[in-house]
Order: structure tokens, then C-alpha cells, then sequence
């Protein structure tokens, strides 16, 4: 196979899988709707009213955030990863999505004690203000330590840190928020409206094209830094537009879903396998498709496999992510031996 | 001759503390010039400098004239390519991609290649007969087949100058032949202006138009090959027992 029918391949692959998952979400759960009734439901042609407002005020907004912000975790991890020159930095392990967390929870927690509840946009806010805080940390040490693993495990514990704070402050929130709260904070889908999806969507589409515009200096930047500044890219603004809106992705996601562990690692890397090709402009729309999908069938395990039980999505992308990183490790390990 | 780039008063350093200067030489346009002397003497300090990829901790650095912190990063780029050893490993990348790149500042915002930037990576590839690597991943080819990668990446970008910081390090001897070679032709055919270190003072020796020695952070003697090397100097200048030197390099 040539590189452009592999490609054509991986994006064929990851679409159909899209819309496989994307429909199964819509279908399968308590009460099984079967895809006639889907689609009846989608276009307002349903008969029972009930299997309609399951579809449409449930399924539909909860497997359209895991799309938008399935990508969003996808893209922002592969924006650190370019920025680190590392494969296995992400949102969660360097403790951004952490940050982001505490941020909400505080602004939450305010909020209900003012018996109000805050809007999308004070959330993204929020959450980026915290992400930034945890990012900025992680940027300070990785001024003092340059060996990577050191750096890692130092977002690691920025991570652990935020995350003590926050538990912390869910055990003295009020009594009658703490359980909404708690799921938030290990990370759920369940509980999105339509009108957060509309913001998600906009910040994630915005933020998406201006990745978009990245591609050419990342490219150049796949080799190092001076090469990418001698062949003309000004490398400082590069890197705070990337850790900037690598940043804002994951506090978008952290902002409505809680952290999500292991996404932002695990899909880059398969999704670079699969389309064997590193190149940027195959990489940021097939990390977007690739999270989308990745976060439809965690998420949908996270429903299903125990319900009326519901998992975290955390547990179940865990699951799944943790041995990517794994792989990723040792054919490192492998390929520094046989230099 | 003429000035291609030129030092004036440089003194050259890590955070605002000078371990090397003040520099005053020029480079001139078409030759060879070669940095030798023992490590730790700020030969790559200074070729760092001169890239731009170090800011001067005094002095000024002038490219045809123009002050180099004033030059526009993308406008520098058309005019100078650099070959330093830190090249990292990026995965799946072709060898065609990382020659590509050099391309960078001729494209547009998506950096789309357009025919005749194709064809400018293929004769680049061809004139350090790299082209049969070019599906092999970077990552994948030996030392000395990434050097020459790395310079057709450097030729792409169609420079007047390029900067190399001990180019033949990993190199066999075939390679460093082959690849002084290369630099030999960029500048007596095609008229580039080659700067180099070279831990080799006999290879300087052989490639070099003018040979530059660098001692203790200082500019020691600038010269032909043949005014440099001239008696025992080269013994002076590494700190090489004299007995030694006769007996190994003459």
C-alpha cells in the first residue's frame, strides 16, 4: 500500500467506526431503541414520546459531547506531546486536567453556596484558569529538570496535588451537592444538555482550527527546535500558542466531563500507527476522529457493561490507554537498545 | 572579497555571560572557512551564535551589512540552513518528509508543496545521493546516512550559507570523504558559503579555503590552510606534545 491509500485506509476506518459508535450510543442502553427508531426520533417522526426524549434530551447530547470532547482530549494531548517532544505527555498526566478540576469544583462549589448554579461559559473559564495554573507549574519545571521521565512525574504529583485540593473541598461542599459533585469529579459524560454541547462545540470548533493553522510549523518542529527555527519558525510564539491551545481543549473537556485519564496519550499514538504518518496535517483531524471514537465506545462500555451501575469514563479509557502507554514504553526502550 | 557575514566586536555566552570574544572576522562569499581548535574553546558557542540560534552577549552579528537580530526569521531562513547534531527522532517520518522541510519557507500557510518545490527536494536528494532513502523512516537509516538527510534538508532551503557543527563526527571514512566532497561543490560550483567546526584539523586542512583557529575563547590565527598549519602550530594550539604531533601528523 502507498502512504496516500494507508491514509485513505485509516480515515475510511475511523469514519465508518465514528458513525458505527455514534449510532450504537443512540441505541443501546436501558431501554434498547432500535435504529428505525433512531432515526424516527433524530427527525421528529417518533411515535412514543417517551423513547424520543431518551434519545434526543440523553443520548443524543451525551454521544455528542463524547465526540467533540473525545477529540478535544485526542488534539490536546498530541499538542503536548509536540511540545515536549514526548510520547507520553497528555492532559491528565501532566496534571493540566487536574488543575482545570480543582478550578471548577472551587467555582461550583461558590456557585451552589450561593444556591446558583454556574453556566457553561463560567465553567470553561474556570476551567482554564486552572489548566493554565497546573501548565504554568509544569512549564516552570521543565525550566529546572530537562530529563522527561523526571518532568512527567513531577505533572504527576502537580496532578495528585490539585486533585488532594480538590477532594478537599468536595468533603466540606454542602450535603445535597456532594453527589453531583463526586461524579464530575472522576469523570462522566451523563448529565449534558444540548445548550453545553452548542458551547463545547463552538470553543472545540474555534480552538480546532486554529490547530489547524499550527500544522505547518509543527511539522517543522517534528525535528527539534533549532531546525525548526532555522528554517524560519518563531519558536517561542510557537510554543505559547501551543500551550495554549492545548490548554484550552482539555479545560473545555475537564470544564463539562471531569478529567478523562489516558485519552490525550493513548490515541495520538495509535492514530499515528494507523495512518502510519506523522505529518500534521493527517494527525490533527485523525486524532480528532480517533478521540471522538475512542470516547464513544469507552463511554458506552462505561454505560452498559454494569448498568443500572454506571462506571467512570476514567475506568473504562483507562482500560484501554494504560497499555497503549505501556507499548509505547518499551518500543521506546527497544528502539534506544538497538541505537 | 566579499562579506557574506561578518562579526564585529562579538562576544559570545550562555545567559548574559560571555565565555568566548570579542570576535572580529568576516565570512566570506563562496568559501570554505573551517572553526578548529579543543573542545571547550566556543567553536559551536560561536557557530550558534552566528545562526541566530544564541543571542550575542555583546556585539553584533552582520549578514550582507544588515544587523542578524534585525533579519526577519523567514527571510533568514531563504539565506542560511544550518546542520547541527541535535536533530531529533521524530516517528514516522520519512526521509522525503525531513528533506521537505527545508522547503518551509518558500511554502504557504499550509506549507503545500508545490511541482517545483518536489523538484527542488528531489535534485537535493540527488546531490548527496540520499534519493533511494527517501521511503525509508528517518529514524530507520544509519548516522551518516542522517547527516546527508539532514543536509538535504539544509540544501532545500537554497541558501547562500551553511552553518555545520562537526558534520563528519559519526561518519566512516568514506562518508566524511564523500560528504567534505559535497561541500567542496556547493561552494566552488554552485558559489555557497560553507562554515563549519570540524573536530579534524587534517580534514580542515584538506576542504578548508581559510582555516579559523579558536583557543581559550579567542580567535586565535586566521588563515589559509597552509599559513595555519604552518611549523608546529597546530601542536600549540590543541596542547599537543610536540614529540607526539611529529611523530603522528607529519
Amino acid at each position: 500500500m502507498t502512504k496516500t491509500q494507508k491514509s485513505v485506509a485509516g480515515f475510511s476506518a475511523m469514519g465508518v467506526l465514528l458513525v458505527a459508535l455514534f449510532l450504537m450510543n443512540l441505541s443501546i442502553g436501558s431501554t434498547s431503541v432500535s435504529l428505525t427508531a433512531v432515526w424516527d426520533a433524530l427527525f421528529g417522526s417518533a411515535s412514543d414520546p417517551t423513547t424520543s426524549n431518551v434519545i434526543l434530551q440523553l443520548r443524543l447530547p451525551r454521544a455528542l459531547a463524547a465526540i467533540v470532547l473525545g477529540g478535544a482530549l485526542a488534539l490536546s494531548g498530541y499538542l503536548l506531546q509536540t511540545y515536549f517532544h514526548n510520547p507520553i505527555a497528555g492532559p491528565f498526566i501532566l496534571g493540566v486536567s487536574s488543575g482545570a478540576k480543582l478550578t471548577v469544583a472551587f467555582t461550583m462549589i461558590v456557585f451552589l453556596s450561593k444556591s446558583r448554579t454556574p453556566g457553561s461559559a463560567v465553567m470553561v473559564v474556570a476551567a482554564f484558569a486552572g489548566a493554565m495554573l497546573a501548565m504554568s507549574l509544569v512549564l516552570a519545571l521543565s525550566t529546572v529538570v530537562n530529563r522527561m521521565s523526571v518532568l512527567i512525574i513531577g505533572g504527576v504529583m502537580i496532578g495528585y496535588l490539585c486533585s488532594a485540593v480538590t477532594e478537599f473541598l468536595i468533603t466540606f461542599a454542602a450535603d445535597s451537592e456532594i453527589v453531583k459533585l463526586h461524579t464530575w469529579s472522576v469523570g462522566s459524560f451523563s448529565g449534558i444538555q444540548m445548550r453545553d454541547v452548542l458551547v463545547m462545540t463552538l470553543v472545540v470548533a474555534l480552538t480546532f482550527l486554529g490547530v489547524l493553522m499550527l500544522a505547518k510549523p509543527i511539522g517543522a518542529y517534528r525535528m527539534g527546535e533549532t531546525y525548526a527555527s532555522s528554517v524560519g519558525v518563531n519558536v517561542r510564539l510557537f510554543r505559547v500558542t501551543l500551550v495554549l491551545l492545548s490548554s484550552l481543549l482539555a479545560a473545555t473537556v475537564t470544564a463539562f466531563a471531569g478529567p478523562v485519564s489516558f485519552v490525550g496519550v493513548a490515541v495520538p499514538h495509535l492514530v499515528r500507527s494507523l495512518l502510519d504518518s506523522s505529518d500534521p496535517k493527517k494527525v490533527i483531524p485523525g486524532c480528532f476522529l480517533g478521540g471522538a471514537a475512542f470516547c464513544l465506545l469507552c463511554d458506552l462500555l462505561a454505560r452498559t457493561l454494569f448498568a443500572p451501575t454506571e462506571l467512570s469514563i476514567s475506568t473504562v479509557t483507562a482500560v484501554f490507554g494504560a497499555p497503549v502507554v505501556l507499548w509505547i514504553l518499551i518500543k521506546n526502550q527497544k528502539g534506544r537498545e538497538r541505537a | 572579497m566579499n562579506e557574506l557575514l561578518k562579526t564585529v566586536d562579538l562576544s559570545i555566552g550562555y545567559d548574559e555571560k560571555a565565555v568566548a570574544g570579542p570576535f572580529d572576522f568576516p565570512i566570506c562569499k563562496g568559501e570554505v572557512l573551517t572553526l578548529i581548535g579543543p573542545n571547550g574553546a566556543g567553536k559551536t558557542t560561536l557557530l550558534k551564535t552566528l545562526a541566530k540560534q544564541l543571542a550575542p552577549v555583546a556585539g553584533t552579528v552582520l549578514l550582507d551589512e544588515k544587523d542578524l537580530n534585525v533579519t526577519k526569521p523567514q527571510e533568514l531562513a531563504k539565506r542560511m540552513a544550518v546542520v547541527f547534531s541535535d536533530a531529533l527522532r521524530p516517528e514516522q517520518m520519512t526521509c522525503r518528509e525531513a528533506v521537505s522541510v527545508g522547503r518551509y519557507p518558500y511554502t504557504g500557510r499550509f506549507g503545500r508543496l508545490s511541482a517545483d518545490d518536489e523538484r527542488i527536494v528531489d535534485e537535493a536528494m540527488a546531490q548527496v545521493h540520499v534519493t533511494d532513502l527517501q521511503d525509508r523512516l528517518f529514524t530507520a537509516i544509519s548516522d551518516g546516512q542522517r547527516q546527508r538527510v539532514v543536509l538535504a534538508r539544509a540544501l532545500c532551503q537554497q541558501p547562500e550559507i551553511i552553518l555545520l557543527d562537526e558534520p563528519t563526527t559519526f561518519l566512516d571514512i568514506r562518508w566524511k570523504a564523500e560528504f567534505l566532497e559535497v561541500l567542496k561543490q556547493l561552494s566552488e560550483e554552485q558559489g555557497k558559503t560553507v562554515l563549519m567546526t570540524l573536530h579534524e584539523p587534517e580534514l580542515a586542512r584538506l576542504v578548508s579555503d581559510r582555516v579559523a583557529c579558536i583557543r581559550e575563547g579567542r580567535l586565535d590565527r586566521l588563515g589559509t590552510p597552509d599559513e595555519v598549519f604552518e611549523g608546529r602550530y597546530i601542536a600549540q594550539l590543541f596542547g599537543l606534545d610536540e614529540m607526539l604531533y611529529d611523530k603522528w601528523f607529519t
